[in-house]
């Protein structure tokens, strides 16, 4: 008499894949970051290729605490800048805009006036070439340079 | 013997769900695809702009906490691979940054801070960056729209 050979079935066991899968997805939704990823750029001059930049050639354009503008000495409000600069543009292109803040200013109040600069090319058809922000430190030190307290 | 009757048979209800694990893995694929970790997880009310250009993957990030926050005015910062940790000095950020450019002169640093930051504090790190000869810094912000 012949016995039969029982012919076993290999099988992977699969009733914990959805576990599984579901905990991944749990996972990668709670860790994962997708809007906090852009903003405005700039990129610092080197030491050896930093023009130096005299007040009387640029524009200056300056924030005040609590969101007010000067350009130039005169108050303006935002979407007065662009049409300012354009017309100091026309006559040198190459001129630098120097963005000072406030330290009482809001940081928000800052990035809303350089976001304006950074939009020259849509708005007034120019482009700024130097957007200078320099630092509370680099104004004092060249206050000092030409003596003024 | 008891026969049953056509209908008196019950039909269990079922949900089908053969194609729940290809939509499950077509969710998985993307996630990773996708998965960026967050190194920094103060959480805060970026200001809003138009121009937003993508910052590089693995800056390192530097945030200023609300002035709301407890503790207000946190100053964290992060290699852009390692989760942040608060730094109390502007010398600690200098020997930060300073320590990241030795090892890539190209590296960018994003400063991340809310919108009701003092200009003071975020003119301090700028300083700082400056200092440590730092090219590239990323001012992160929020899309701005029509409404706000």
């Amino acid at each position: 008499m012949r016995i039969k050979k029982k012919d076993i079935q290999s099988e992977i066991f699969t009733g914990s894949m959805a576990d599984i899968s579901f905990l991944l997805i749990i996972f990668f939704m709670i860790t994962s970051a997708f809007s906090t990823s852009r903003g405005l750029d700039f990129a610092l001059p080197e030491d050896t290729d930093t023009p130096e930049i005299k007040q009387e050639d640029s524009i200056d354009v300056h924030v005040l605490r609590g969101g007010a503008i000067e350009v130039d000495g005169e108050g303006r409000p935002l979407e007065g800048i662009l049409p300012y600069i354009a017309e100091k543009l026309k006559d040198n292109p190459d001129k630098p805009v120097i963005l000072r803040t406030d330290p009482d200013a809001s940081y928000g109040d800052m990035i809303r006036v350089f976001d304006e600069l950074r939009q020259a090319p849509d708005k007034i058809d120019m482009e700024i070439k130097t957007i200078s922000i320099p630092t509370r430190r680099e104004i004092e030190n060249l206050w000092s340079m030409l003596g003024i307290q | 013997m008891a026969i049953i009757r056509g209908r008196d048979r019950k039909d269990a209800a079922a949900i089908f769900t053969a194609s729940m694990a290809d939509i499950v893995f077509l969710l998985i694929v993307f996630f990773v695809l996708t998965y960026k970790v967050e190194v920094d997880r103060t959480r805060m009310d970026l200001p809003d702009t138009w121009i937003r250009i993508k910052v590089p993957e693995k800056a390192a990030v530097i945030s200023i906490s609300p002035p709301d926050a407890n503790p207000p005015l946190t100053i964290r910062v992060s290699t852009g691979e390692e989760m942040s940790l608060p730094v109390s000095t502007d010398e600690e950020i200098v020997t930060f940054a300073s320590t990241e450019v030795a090892r890539n002169p190209n590296k960018e640093f994003i400063v991340k801070a809310d919108d009701m930051v003092p200009y003071e504090r975020v003119d301090a790190v700028l300083d700082a960056l400056k200092q440590s000869k730092v090219k590239f810094i990323y001012l992160l912000s929020d899309q701005r729209t029509v409404e706000n």
